[in-house]
């Protein structure tokens, strides 16, 4: 385990008045052993400029009205730049004022020259809140500039005032793709004086949803070009690695990249939280609930206002109880405890948000609802409750809790997911790790295809036009082959009586999602949507499906209709579909020959089989029972990267080929953890296998917990009567076509098989575990061998310092 | 590999239940000759497209005006008739509750066919068509595209074919044709006119007439319910764009035909309907209207009309009773009005007793009946204020003069 930063230890004394210091120094002497790293931000001063020359004076009024006479750097750094008329992407933390890098240019140009803002966020709620935020600063010197909402929720009586009278229209993507641009001549006068657009929270643009948002934003500049208009884009992020990449990709043109904050910082206190080991045989922790209601407990017995981010919402409900156990136990005392998620009426929330603002709560406790940049004020401690699944959500959720002239603390509680044990153990990676990369790929065939349609029936593409880069006149024909469009002269026309946006979501790849259906009590009621892509391991009959924590159990699942019937159970296992996954390599683009090793990215056809799955007892991870599936091959083409150990290698490394299966079969699980970490992806964006590579044979993990080969025909296959034996670790982009992992999969290889040594070496277990190479069973000692040591030997054989 | 093959391939595992292509193997001969026939070479100057479009314009006995832009005229005389009624009852003043006699307008019937039916900017229309009725006629003109680039060249045949001092007819038109039309004139890049005329888009009045009378208010179930018109051989109208797309695709002009025909039928009984509709206002009950709908829309302009309608009846549903009654009060017919609601607050009807409460208040001046009504009503603040003012009124009217005395 690490030790403490040196620098700590006399920071700490220094201060010792600071509350959230005092705490941090109490925690560090009490639990030295469960914490596994640490992180010491200095404070740092605000830079500020004065108002720009140029502003309005009304405006200036209003931001003296508000107490604002003069800005931070950041934001006369954007002012700068969108007055030269470049498109401006502000990456700043939490709080530092990013609202006003947009606002004081839109409502400039509004009170100038009547000019239009399109204002994008990622979710509603953060709609409402910008809308009460501009009413504010707009009533201050009655600028009277109109802002007003326009999404699902707007009613039909109001879109046409929406439309015509409002100045600023704050609404979200998908409302943008659906309902906006498809009647885009209803819009007229709106795209007509449209200057600005705004895309806040965009770091939550990536992947697909990503991929869909930069075609959307093709789209709206295609239609803007109709209107004679070209608007600004301004762009606010989240802390990733690539704001200006990302911000380019998202709307096609060069973008200016503002990245220094002129905000005034208290210090900043970061631990990493390992809960102690309370059941060593089986290698099992206590819960990470009961860690950080024990610190939490700690702070507010200090009076320190905190927020506690759980993963769920339920974990929300859980952990509010037993804080409101111990301190809102007298009814006629206003409550310091909250919970705050999705589910609460709207007006609840705005409630809880200004007793937080005003400090009349001291704890809140919160899914990632209060992620974003909803305003809630200043906190000195922020517990998260399990690793949130990437770096930058996880410095966004602890740049919740920060204060001007005081130091704030954060703790990440580990749960005994794999990924959080991963992070907690690697507590140098963490914390030296520089925010992910958002990745997206806007050309991605079927998605790009999805939007040429769309785009073909908001306006005729002419000849010679461009939208993404893959040729349009090919996808264009290929429309009009399945008599989608039709050409006549040089322009391709709509020709088909439906309305496309309709069929295409933002969020997935596929059409076809499925609906969870909730028959519990008779009646039919929709939880949940599950991709096409990701139904057939999750929906499967017999699964058991969680929907915010609670466990159902899927009853029916008619395929053709996309709809799972579910009901509502009290399971005490979860389900693993058993697949067969056999990969066929159809074209390599790049690879890479070492003395022992090979590793290439390419093109893969692959076929999956769902046969079984397995039912695997809670936190103890035993396997108590079995299922059997029946549903249809799933085939895909998509791109991966594999590796492949030269068969003399092997023949020496290994006494028997079984134990170079298992070994296979262990350094992919670890090493699907680390792909899945360093890429910023959710675990099932990666795939992995391990196969033959010609798709005559791949391996499965056997009701024994020991690897084994299937043939074409799922019989099993002993290794030893192979005549050749070349096993072959993939891992593969997990959605049709491909989402553009795999070619920067391939690029931190010798990464990703360096760090699963790492994560193998450094994990307590003797045999393995689910934290590093998989679930084994108790009774793995009768192997003879061990299958850590297997995969080791593997992952040495795979690494490049070996070869 | 090719795009296309790659699109292929994704699209098949992508779950898309059904192909892209609404089409059967059986056209993949034409399909290939299409994708032939866009070659570059192919397209500039389609010496087949001319011929086609006049094949076409013969076969609707209409003639080309514009390149791709097919114009038919008929002039239908005013002779014969048109299930139950007499044609020459378009030659009839219109009126519907509420409006003046529409004598200094021209009314331009008018209805379009689409390429769609769900709406939105990539949906345009191909067949705009209008009928006026003349003296001893009815004209109908109809325009048609037959490629998309003529689409402008017909939005302005149209604008230029009404003038200021119309006043537009439709069924559904307030919203399905006419914002359509909007967006197409706003897609050529043409200011619209249509906006600034009148509009009377007869699915409402018909609505609050039949809607409690028929199963639906389509103008199919218009023509077979109200004027006893049964079309034969009729093309549904959400076969049209369908139709369309089959001509634009491999010149099939069958059924294009009959779109022009379907167009044609809606128009004239759009007319009809609403010369039929002047007659069931007048003639509610021959007609099968619902009496007290029309009641309820004639009071918001005539309540004397209403009035008389109502008293005419035999019977009446209690909302027809209520309404009656509040006229009659308006009438100050206080016998009629009291006799409806006795017997409405005798079945519970908590309005009808307030009224009875009130009346005997202000009216028969009768206080112990009032206060008897009054004790009927819900208790609230409203009663109690009404209960305590007449007790109070019985108190100075009955012990008080004792009292005295």
């Amino acid at each position: 385990m690490n030790s403490p930063v040196p620098s700590m230890s006399t920071a700490s004394q220094a201060k010792t008045l600071d509350p959230a210091d005092h705490l941090a120094a109490k925690l560090r002497s009490k639990y030295r052993q469960r914490i596994t790293g640490e992180l010491l931000l200095p404070a740092s001063e605000g830079d500020y400029r004065p108002l720009p020359d140029d502003l309005d004076p009304r405006l200036v009024d209003a931001l003296r009205q508000r107490g604002i006479d003069r800005l931070y750097s950041h934001q006369a750094a954007a002012w700068r730049s969108l007055s030269e008329g470049r498109h401006t992407v502000v990456v700043t933390p939490t709080a530092s004022g990013k609202t006003l890098c947009y606002n004081l240019p839109v409502l400039q140009a509004a009170l100038q020259t009547q000019a239009k803002a399109l204002y994008l966020f990622p979710t509603k709620a953060l709609a409402q809140d910008q809308v009460a935020e501009l009413i504010a600063l707009n009533q201050a010197a009655e600028l009277g500039v109109r802002a007003f909402t326009f999404d699902g929720d707007t009613p039909g009586d109001a879109r046409k005032a929406v439309r015509t009278r409002g100045d600023i229209v704050v609404s979200n993507p998908d409302m943008l793709h659906q309902g906006i641009l498809p009647h885009h001549t209803k819009w007229a006068q709106f795209f007509e004086s449209l200057r600005y657009v705004v895309i806040d929270e965009m770091h939550s643009y990536r992947g697909v949803f990503g991929s869909h948002v930069a075609n959307v934003m093709r789209r709206l500049r295609r239609i803007c070009r109709f209107y004679g208009s070209d608007p600004l884009f301004i762009l606010c992020s989240a802390t990733i690695a690539n704001p200006q990449q990302l911000a380019t990709q998202l709307i096609g043109e060069d973008v200016e990249a503002v990245t220094e904050s002129g905000a005034p910082q208290g210090a900043k206190q970061l631990l990493l939280w390992n809960p102690p080991v309370v059941n060593p045989d089986l290698g099992i922790r206590a819960s990470a609930r009961s860690q950080t209601t024990r610190i939490t407990k700690l702070a507010l017995a200090e009076d320190l206002k905190s927020i506690v981010f759980a993963q769920s919402r339920l974990m929300v409900e859980v952990l509010t109880k037993y804080l409101k156990e111990c301190f809102d136990r007298d009814p006629r005392r206003p409550a310091r405890v909250a919970a705050y998620r999705g589910g609460y009426l709207p007006s609840e929330r705005r409630d809880m948000e200004r007793r937080l603002r005003q400090g009349k709560l001291d704890c809140v406790v919160s899914t990632s609802a209060l992620e974003l940049g909803v305003d809630i004020g200043a906190l000195d401690l922020c517990v998260l409750n399990g690793y949130p699944g990437t770096i930058a959500a996880t410095w966004q959720r602890l740049g919740r809790a920060g204060r001007r002239r005081r130091t704030a603390l954060g703790v990440l509680v580990a749960s005994s997911l794999p990924l959080d044990q991963y992070i907690i153990r690697n507590p140098d990676f963490f914390l030296g790790a520089s925010p992910e990369q958002a990745r997206i790929d806007a050309d991605q065939l079927l998605i790009l295809l999805d939007h040429v349609r769309c785009a073909a029936f908001e306006l005729p593409f002419k000849d010679g036009e461009r939208f993404g880069g893959e040729p349009l006149s090919e996808l264009l024909a290929y429309l009009e082959k399945h008599g989608i469009l039709h050409r006549e002269r040089d322009e391709w026309h709509w020709m088909s009586d439906s309305y496309p946006a309709n069929s295409v979501s933002l969020r997935s790849v596929a059409e076809g999602n499925f609906v969870v259906v909730d028959t519990t009590g008779g009646d039919k009621r929709v939880i949940a949507e599950v991709d096409y892509s990701s139904a057939a391991m999750t929906i499967y009959e017999g699964a058991i499906y969680m929907v915010q924590s609670a466990p159902y159990q899927v009853e029916r699942l008619d395929w053709e209709g996309r709809k799972a019937f579910v009901t509502s159970t009290r399971a005490d296992y979860y389900t693993d579909a058993v697949d067969y996954t056999r990969l066929k390599i159809l074209d390599t683009f790049e690879a890479h020959k070492h003395h022992r090793h090979a590793v290439a990215q390419g093109e893969v056809h692959l076929v999956k089989r769902i046969t079984g799955y397995k039912k695997i007892r809670y936190y103890s991870h035993e396997n108590v029972g079995y299922g059997k599936i029946e549903l249809p091959d799933q085939e895909m083409h998509t791109s991966a990267v594999w590796w492949q150990i030269n068969p003399e290698a092997m023949e020496q490394a290994f006494p028997a080929r079984q134990i170079a299966l298992d070994g296979f079969l262990g350094a992919g699980h670890a090493m699907h953890i680390v792909a899945t970490v360093r890429m910023l992806s959710e675990p099932r964006d990666i795939g992995k296998a391990v196969g033959d590579g010609n798709a005559r044979w791949f391996a499965t993990v056997d009701a024994g917990g020991r690897g084994e080969l299937r043939g074409c025909d799922e019989e099993a296959v002993d290794p030893e009567h192979l005549d050749r034996f070349t096993p072959t670790l993939f891992l593969y982009d997990n959605y049709p076509g491909g989402i553009g992992l795999s070619a920067p999969l391939c690029e931190i290889r010798d990464t990703i098989t360096e760090e699963a040594r790492r994560l193998l070496t450094e994990c307590g277990c003797t045999q393995g575990c689910p934290g590093c190479i998989g679930p084994i069973l108790a009774s793995d000692e009768s192997r003879g061998y061990s299958p850590k040591q297997a995969a080791l030997q593997v992952l040495a054989l795979l690494s490049r310092d070996e070869s | 590999m090719s795009l296309s093959a790659k699109l292929s391939r994704l699209q098949g595992q992508a779950g898309n239940a059904a192909p892209l292509s609404p089409r059967s193997d059986s056209d993949l001969h034409q399909r290939l000759a299409r994708i032939e026939r866009r070659r570059p070479s192919a397209i500039r100057h389609d010496p087949d497209q001319a011929t086609r479009d006049e094949t076409l314009a013969r076969a609707l006995k209409g003639y080309p005006i514009g390149d791709g832009l097919i114009q038919i005229s008929r002039r239908i005389p005013l002779e014969g008739s048109m299930g139950q009624f007499p044609l020459s009852l378009l030659t009839q003043p219109t009126k519907l509750p509420g409006e003046r006699t529409q004598t200094h307008r021209r009314q331009v019937y008018f209805d379009t066919e689409t390429s769609g039916l769900s709406g939105g900017s990539g949906t345009l229309a191909f067949l705009v068509g209008m009928a006026c009725v003349e003296d001893d006629a009815i004209r109908v003109t109809q325009y048609m595209i037959t490629r998309f680039a003529a689409e402008g060249a017909m939005l302005d045949a149209f604008a230029l074919a009404l003038n200021g001092e119309d006043r537009l007819v439709s069924y559904n038109g307030k919203s399905y044709d006419l914002p359509l039309l909007r967006t197409r004139y706003r897609m050529q890049r043409r200011s619209d006119h249509l906006q600034t005329l009148p509009h009377l888009d007869l699915l409402h009045p018909v609505r609050r007439l039949f809607s409690s009378r028929w199963p639906d208010c389509r103008l199919i179930t218009l023509e077979q319910r109200l004027l006893g018109l049964h079309r034969h051989n009729d093309l549904p109208g959400s076969a049209a764009p369908e139709a369309w797309f089959d001509f634009l695709r491999s010149g099939n002009r069958a059924r294009l035909i009959r779109v022009a025909e379907h167009n044609r039928q809606d128009l004239l009984s759009l007319a009809m309907a609403h010369a039929a509709l002047t007659q069931a206002i007048n003639q509610p009950l021959r007609h099968g209207a619902d009496i007290v709908a029309l009641a309820r829309w004639l009071a918001d302009s005539d309540k004397k009309a209403a009035y008389d309608l109502l008293k005419q009846q035999q019977r009446l549903p209690p909302g027809g009773k209520a309404l009656l009654g509040r006229l009659a009060k308006g009438f100050a017919e206080w016998e009629l009005a009291q006799q409806i609601w006795e017997e409405l607050a005798q079945r519970g009807c908590r309005d009808a007793a307030e009224q009875l409460a009130k009346y005997h208040e202000h009216v028969s001046k009768d206080l112990e009946i009032a206060q008897y009504y009054c004790k009927q009503l819900p208790a609230d603040e409203e009663r109690q204020r009404r209960l305590d003012r007449i007790e109070n009124k019985l108190f100075h009217r009955t012990i008080q003069p004792e009292l005295r005395a």
